[in-house]
């Protein structure tokens, strides 16, 4: 897809958990003052909010419901404001064991009820959902993967194995995105709803990792949280910072990415936008036309 | 143990679809139930309080962890603060079997330690008193709780590293749902994001715990832990085993597949073991104002 890096300039990860601290606290809250009096960037609203995630969780309901059950969607699902596009790629993964079957009906369904319930929630407030946008489940993945350095020709859906990696791409992401989200919504109905999609996002990310650790799939995450650390920009307070995390460090199993205060990281919309657009300023890899909504 | 209710009455909490449709409905019920006074005081609980009783929860998640994992509790410069300072009761290195689940245990237990180091830093800095840790019990606690769900007698989670995923799983997922009900209650941004930080990583870890538990095929004994926290944390249904309907269960979720929300109350239900103001894990109580 468009101009994701070369994997010659992956950036190393001597230290990862630096030292946070208060004073990270004090120049989160700096930034979460401009960023809620709108003299940082436009403010943006609940709604506005809520469609960013469900474009996410578009992308990985269509994933895992095709990994998990060979479909999509219903139709009743994707309708909205923008342009509705088509989903390209994605058939029935052959497993080869029960539990991992299992793991990818029972996230399947998650997502899917993820986006049955953003559409409801921002219709019931007087919103309207956005349609879902053109995914690609098939080039994005591919080019992922030779970003990252594994081997030409991925496709998350040949086995089991390669679905894991697959999922690995783009978990992780959501949980960083939906905590950078948090101080930024309003309704506090929809903020705890918004924890509630923050926690499952990380069982499902902590459950993959657990699995790729025990099967010993290290280096090939390694390379991807490389990958996703190399193109999601710089975070909230102008700092390439380093918010992303491989199953291994220090020499110890490392299933939950944290900081030095062991909380989970944040990323702002745009480092999330670079991560699915795989380094595209407006659109790319997994959204080929962009999000749908006003933060793209 | 004061009060814990009886195996009889856990089961019979058993339900057969824990994931009722809850929609935009329970998303208002669950607005009213986490605004409802909580059992001490009627006014809103500050930052601080709610931060204060975050701790308290994490020194207990700390010392069963550090302790297993490394055969040490909380330094002394990390557990002193207002209130009554207590003793730790119970707690050995665990002799793990496999070198998987003996790295989980040490990221784990690095990760509460920071936890504890980070929320007492924060109260701290919002001008506020961190809580001392106060007295934990991790030996008669865990062998009651264990009865209650009708897993035996004596049960010892630190005796071997079955016993210590069982442990764990006793209160995994609380943490979740104590952290993603006290987010709206939350007045500071800042400490909200750092609240969506915990929140997270509790839940990975909840999430690994559950993984192994069920790749162990530890369904059964699962289940009854689900189904004691269930039973004394109040009539709804907050709580899921590792499989339903059949297939695997890694994430306890309602019908929107949203996390569940605890109350202050639900969550010292569950760690008093039952008991009204003590009991279980906090034999004289927790510190703080909510207690």
């Amino acid at each position: 897809m468009t101009e994701h890096p070369s994997s010659a300039t992956v950036p190393s990860n001597a230290s990862r958990r630096h030292f946070v601290g208060l004073a990270g606290l004090t120049a989160a809250a700096v930034f979460g003052t401009n960023r809620l009096t709108g003299s940082a960037q436009p403010a943006v609203n609940d709604f506005d909010i809520l469609n960013f995630a469900l474009n996410l969780e578009y992308l990985e309901a269509e994933y895992y419901l095709r990994a998990a059950f060979g479909r999509g969607l219903a139709a009743a699902d994707v309708t909205g404001t923008g342009t509705l596009g088509q989903v390209t790629g994605g058939t029935r993964v052959p497993f080869a064991s029960s539990a991992i079957q299992q793991y990818a009906y029972e996230i399947a369904k998650d997502e899917e009820n993820h986006v049955k319930f953003l559409r409801a929630a921002i219709t019931a407030r007087g919103g309207a959902p956005v349609a879902r946008p053109t995914i690609n489940l098939q080039e994005s993945f591919a080019a992922a993967a030779a970003a990252a350095g594994l081997p030409s020709g991925f496709n998350p859906y040949a086995d089991e194995k390669s679905f894991l990696l697959g999922a690995f791409i783009f978990e992780d992401v959501g949980v960083t995105g939906y905590k950078g989200a948090a101080p930024l919504l309003v309704n506090k109905d929809i903020l705890e709803a918004a924890a509630g999609l923050l926690a499952v996002e990380s069982y499902h990310a902590s459950e993959i990792r657990t699995v790729l650790f025990a099967r010993g799939l290290t280096s090939e995450t390694q390379a991807i949280s490389d990958l996703r650390d190399l193109v999601d920009g710089p975070d909230a307070n102008g700092l390439d910072a380093d918010l992303d995390q491989g199953l291994v460090l220090n020499g110890n199993a490392n299933i939950v990415p944290t900081d030095a205060n062991g909380l989970v990281f944040s990323r702002t919309t745009r480092q999330v936008l670079n991560i699915v657009y795989l380094g595209g300023t407006t659109a790319g890899g997994f959204f080929p036309d962009g999000l749908n909504g006003t933060i793209r | 143990m004061t009060d814990h209710r009886s195996p009889a009455s856990a089961s019979s909490l058993t339900s057969p679809d824990r994931r009722q449709f809850v929609g935009l409905a329970g998303l208002a019920v669950a607005g009213a139930l986490a605004s409802a006074p909580s059992r001490v005081s009627a006014q809103a609980p500050t930052d601080s309080d709610i931060l204060n009783f975050a701790l308290n929860l994490e020194y207990l998640e700390a010392e069963y962890y550090l302790r297993a994992a490394f055969g040490r509790g909380l330094d002394g410069a990390d557990i002193t603060g207002t209130g009554m300072l207590g003793p730790v009761m119970g707690g050995t290195t665990v002799p793990f079997a496999t070198a998987a689940i003996r790295q989980y245990a040490n990221e784990i237990a690095n990760d509460e330690e920071a936890h504890v180091k980070f929320i007492r830093a924060a109260i701290t800095s919002l001008g506020g008193q961190p809580v001392a840790r106060p007295t934990i019990d991790l030996e008669a606690s865990f062998a009651a709780a264990a009865q209650a769900a009708g897993l035996g007698a004596g049960f010892n989670p630190y005796l071997n590293e079955r016993n210590f995923l069982l442990g764990a799983f006793i209160f995994e997922d609380v943490g979740v749902t104590a952290y993603k009900g006290a987010a709206r209650l939350l007045q500071s941004k800042i400490v909200l994001a750092a609240a969506a930080g915990l929140l997270g990583t509790e839940a990975y870890h909840a999430g690994t715990i559950r993984t192994v538990l069920f790749s162990q095929g530890l369904i059964s004994q699962a289940k009854k832990i689900s189904d004691l926290r269930d039973s004394v944390d109040g009539a709804t249904d907050l709580d899921q085993g590792i499989v339903l309907g059949g297939a695997a269960n890694i994430v306890p979720t309602d019908a929107n597949g949203l996390a569940f929300s605890r109350d202050t109350n639900q969550v010292l239900s569950i760690v008093y073991l039952g008991g009204t103001t003590s009991g279980g894990f906090f034999p004289d109580g927790l510190n703080g104002t909510i207690r």
